[in-house]
């Protein structure tokens, strides 16, 4: 392991709102927070947009440290490197608002940094993280947990989950109940094949456009044929990495690479529905970790309503044909994002 | 001329009609931006398509919101915005899905190059 480079691990925070009025501005919401705004809730976490597209679901944007998420209701972002993420909750709070929408639920969920020295507080640890989290929430959020979901590998491949809630999710209202079944896959990976990692940095002079050299990199990686249905926004950087949001519907999905050697990773992440048969979260996870054959890789899926065991007994399965030990499997439910199952795995080949 | 150098809005289908029937007759290239009001990743790159627009006045840069013509928007199978419809003597020679500027960029140079 190098002793230090980029932070491939994410840190990710989801941002559930309700709002008096859904139907006024076309069921839009915050889909019509000015962008300007945006913009300086971004500047404050570090980062900026580099691409993004919308459809009538959602609006996607690429980021400078990974990806941005916004539908009428409910806002994702993920960041990694060193940026302080959860200086964008007392803004988008502020500004959601100010539009007449009250925050009635948070999730943040991370990994363990490979270079947990080199992170500005509050992200020093996840007290730390949780501490500066609550100082920002409103006290109506009342039903709160934070928990570290341990696994066996070391140093620490551990699933760090906080959410807060203003009801009790044995209640779900009648909205949520459409939603309930829908799940959000969280994969990390470190060790990436080399093969595949070298596809992820840029050939000096080729002349083409970040966009234009992620395109070619989700062509030849493989990337692409995860979702071939997903309308795709990719970007290459410069000397390395590589960032993809895919939009297919109502769903996202979102794939982020650092190739370097020593702290190589790569994060895959989408949302699907645990009825839909199309939304098979055990052949996309095969699909994953086809393309990046990674050393270890870890799986969280969280759901509102409970997780059917074999769920997971299928993931393990799955992942074993293609050479991946499961290592640990462990299960919890929290308040606002429901059960949560997260799996490890190592590489028998490394 | 007093629309060289901006990007200009059909909001119904005949103006959309005569900007079209125009731009075929005059050879230029025409930059065709699908957007919606509602679409944050299409108030993004606004201001970098105006920048654009102003600097290359031989290029054609029209607006169509995708609520106001929605024939229009579903004949020209527009799924995602923004979606950039490069036209040239009424063939439709590429197209960019999303605010991609320097892909954006690009592609009008190409274009716009090969008279």
């Amino acid at each position: 392991m190098a002793v230090s480079g980029f932070e491939g691990f994410e840190k990710r925070l989801e941002l559930h709102f309700f709002g008096d009025d859904p139907v006024r501005d076309n069921n839009m919401g915050l889909r019509l927070l000015e962008f300007e705004s945006l913009d300086e809730v971004l500047h404050a976490v570090q980062c900026t947009v580099v691409s993004a597209l919308g459809n009538q679901y959602l609006d996607a944007y690429v980021l400078s440290e990974s990806s941005l998420f916004v539908y009428p209701t409910k806002i994702i972002i993920k960041t990694c490197g060193t940026t302080q993420l959860l200086k964008s909750i007392r803004p988008l709070v502020r500004l959601a608002n100010l539009m007449g929408f009250d925050l009635v639920g948070c999730k943040y969920t991370r990994g363990s940094f490979i270079f947990p020295l080199s992170q500005p507080f509050p992200h020093t640890s996840f007290k730390e993280e949780v501490i500066y989290i609550e100082n920002c929430l409103p006290a109506c959020l009342a039903y709160r947990k934070a928990s570290i979901m341990l696994s066996k590998l070391s140093p620490s491949h551990a699933w760090h989950v906080f959410t807060a809630s203003d009801h009790d999710d044995h209640r779900l209202s009648a909205l949520d109940c459409l939603s309930s079944s829908s799940y959000t896959v969280e994969v990390c990976m470190t060790e990436l094949d080399r093969t595949l990692a070298n596809k992820i940095f840029r050939r000096p002079g080729d002349g083409k456009s970040g966009d234009a050299a992620g395109r070619e990199m989700t062509e030849i990686t493989g990337i692409g044929g995860i979702n071939p249905n997903a309308l795709i926004c990719d970007f290459a950087f410069d000397p390395c990495g590589y960032s993809m949001n895919g939009m297919h519907g109502d769903k996202y999905s979102t794939i982020h690479v650092t190739p370097e050697e020593g702290y190589s990773y790569a994060s895959f992440e989408c949302v699907g529905s645990m009825y839909n048969r199309e939304d098979d979260v055990v052949e996309v996870l095969k699909k994953v970790a086809q393309v990046f054959r990674p050393g270890a890789m870890s799986v969280a899926i969280s759901c509102r309503s409970s997780i059917p065991r074999d769920v997971w007994t299928r993931v393990t399965n799955g992942l074993e044909t293609l050479g991946l030990t499961c290592r640990s499997c462990t299960m919890d439910y929290f308040p606002a994002a429901g059960t949560i199952v997260f799996q490890t795995f190592t590489s028998r080949g490394k | 001329m007093a629309e060289e150098g901006q990007v200009i809005s059909c909001h119904t289908v005949e103006a959309w009609e005569e900007q079209l029937q125009k731009g075929n007759e005059s050879k230029k290239l025409m930059v065709i931006d699908f957007t919606a009001s509602w679409c944050g990743p299409c108030r993004f790159i606004a201001p970098f398509l105006s920048e654009l627009a102003k600097k290359l006045p031989h290029v054609t840069f029209l607006k169509v919101d995708v609520d106001e013509l929605k024939s229009v928007a579903a004949d020209w199978a527009v799924e995602a915005m923004p979606t950039f419809m490069f036209v040239k003597e009424g063939n439709i020679v590429d197209k960019v899905v999303g605010a991609k500027k320097d892909e954006l960029q690009q592609t009008v140079t190409k274009h716009m190059a090969a008279a």
